[in-house]
């Protein structure tokens, strides 16, 4: 099939996604598509991703798209560069289809809080699809696209992935190129692939991955190869964190869990009960540590050098910058500033920031010892519940920060890890959570293909 | 610890915010959950004389600090119209006048 081809009957389906309401789409036109596919027609060798399309979190800049970051303060930005992610996906052939909704600035677990309207569950529109990569993840879960592009600070793919029923893949820190994605916590962000399966998003991944001189933090080791799905898990070593499976975890995901421990077993693996002690404050840590970068982080938007502007009463340079950051941002986003600058703040930055970064230390020390330990992966549930109801938590902040309760810790850690489907509860999906040693991504990939090839993704549990 | 409207003002002043009158009192009241939520950090053992968290294996954080060229992601000659022998080339404005 002509990439051509690809790109019209991928316009079809984003126009009939959009038509049935998902909002899960920012940016899109059928002849950006064509003139996309005219280049990866026009390509002497396309490469390992030719003619797939790709949705992409509107936090990673495209030079032929706006991004906005779901926010009114970047609205109709169009940035003057691509991501390095960008240009090595559309070198191997990728055509960028669309730019995707997410909660503003990547703050969020529900894509409720986009300014442009949140994103529908694909398989239940009172739900939400995890965030803050859900238009991404309602993408490719609703056949719109076969892989995408979103960005985690927190859990924000591995949580819409488990919601949504596909796959999504955190890689180290380091791994991707951080250079184009809009900054967020930046000794968190990474990069991270949504597909349809574990190969599809390796795929991605692996177009991806690889040195960048233009991010410091990228390690100087080479792209990482698509791995080969192992045949079963036969040698492997695989720990459950007790933390991770508290009495009060939903029966659904309780179950789904139970069903997959039984598959490991059957596979071949050892399942080890381990112990991670600190993860259990890894959300307050994420809540000090993710909010002062971000207030360092977003302190550049402020109406002179990017998107909108508003003049202040007062007239002066400090009201300009006021009105148009209480004007531009969002409420989410303006309490996570709020916080990040109060932790930061003369007086309270030994009791919170300092502290929350000793307490970083201790959570990542745990997984060392773990995998030290001859632990060769760790299973957990992605999430403590299926997708939620739209507004549930919206009035609760902390209700809702408690939705990544299993995905911070991995995040702080700067390990990689994925949410792979593995069962629905009352039909809603419900994910497993794989994590693995620092740069051990293709360890990560090849078990997740096989755990995929056994488990009873669809399959109703309890 | 209870953080007071004050307080939120002078924040969002640091954060360079306008905050509106009529959304104080749910700010401070959402900023003091969240602030008791993370107090909990408190209960954590140890000192404070930890070591701090520096993300991937130190020689990512810590490599040698040498100053090098910073590669563009263009060449300066893309960056405007004419550029020859290291200089941007721009129209003439005028000329110096002896008095």
């Amino acid at each position: 099939m002509s990439a051509a081809a690809v790109a019209r009957a991928a316009g079809e389906r984003l126009a009939a996604a959009d038509a049935a309401g998902l909002n899960a789409t920012l940016h899109w036109s059928q002849p950006l598509l064509d003139a996309e596919a005219a280049r990866v027609d026009a390509m002497p060798a396309p490469g390992s991703l030719a003619a797939v399309p790709l949705a992409v979190k509107d936090n990673i800049v495209t030079t032929d798209m706006p991004t906005t970051c779901a926010s009114r303060i970047l609205e109709g930005y169009v940035s003057p560069y691509e991501a390095t992610a960008i240009r090595r996906l559309r070198a191997a052939g990728a055509l960028v289809a669309a730019k995707a909704n997410m909660d503003e600035f990547a703050m969020g677990s529900s894509t409720e809080h986009s300014a442009f309207g949140r994103v529908r569950h694909p398989l239940d529109p009172d739900r939400v699809p995890g965030g803050s990569s859900g238009g991404s993840a309602a993408l490719v879960a609703a056949g719109v696209v076969p892989a995408a592009l979103g960005s985690e600070t927190g859990g924000s793919v591995r949580q819409p992935a488990s919601f949504c029923g596909v796959v999504g893949v955190k890689p180290s820190y380091g791994r991707v190129s951080r250079f184009g994605l809009v900054a967020f916590g930046s000794s968190l962000d990474c990069i991270s692939a949504f597909g349809r399966t574990v190969d599809d998003a390796a795929r991605v991944l692996s177009a991806m991955s690889g040195h960048d001189p233009l991010d410091g933090t990228t390690l100087d080791r080479p792209a990482m190869p698509v791995p080969e799905a192992l045949p079963d898990l036969r040698g492997l070593r695989i720990g459950l964190p007790k933390e991770y499976f508290p009495p009060d975890l939903h029966p659904g995901v309780a179950a789904a869990m139970q069903r997959t421990r039984a598959v490991v077993r059957e596979l071949g693996a050892e399942l080890v009960e381990v112990s991670l002690p600190h993860s259990a404050y890894a959300v307050p840590t994420y809540y000090v540590v993710a909010p002062a970068e971000a207030a360092a982080n977003l302190a550049r938007y402020d109406g002179v050098r990017y998107g909108q502007r508003r003049v202040g009463p007062a007239g002066d340079i400090h009201a300009l910058y006021q009105a148009t950051r209480g004007e531009g941002f969002g409420p989410e986003v303006q309490r996570r500033i709020l916080v990040g600058t109060y932790v930061l703040s003369a007086g309270y930055y030994d009791a919170y920031y300092r502290k929350a970064q000793r307490v970083r230390a201790l959570i990542a020390g745990d997984f060392r010892r773990a995998f030290d330990s001859g632990i060769d992966l760790l299973l957990t549930p992605t999430t403590p519940t299926p997708a939620f109801r739209a507004g549930e938590k919206t009035d609760d902040p902390v209700a809702m920060y408690l939705a990544d309760i299993f995905v911070c810790a991995v995040s702080l850690a700067g390990l990689p890890a994925l949410s792979l489907p593995v069962g629905r509860s009352d039909g809603l999906p419900v994910g497993a959570q794989l994590i693995a040693p620092f740069f051990e991504d293709e360890r990560l990939l090849a078990a997740a293909g096989a755990l995929e090839r056994s488990v009873a993704a669809d399959a109703e549990v309890r | 610890m209870s953080i007071g409207r004050d307080e939120v003002v002078h924040v969002a002043r640091l954060a360079e915010l306008a905050v509106h009158d009529a959304d104080l009192d749910r700010l401070v009241e959402q900023l003091n959950r969240i602030v008791d939520y993370v107090a909990q950090l408190d209960r954590v053992p140890g000192d404070g004389a930890g070591e701090l968290f520096l993300p991937g294996p130190r020689e990512v954080a810590l490599r040698e600090d040498v100053p090098g060229p910073v590669p563009l992601t263009r060449p300066p000659g893309e960056l405007a119209p004419e550029f020859a022998d290291g200089f941007f080339l721009v129209p003439r404005h005028g000329a110096m006048e002896e008095p």
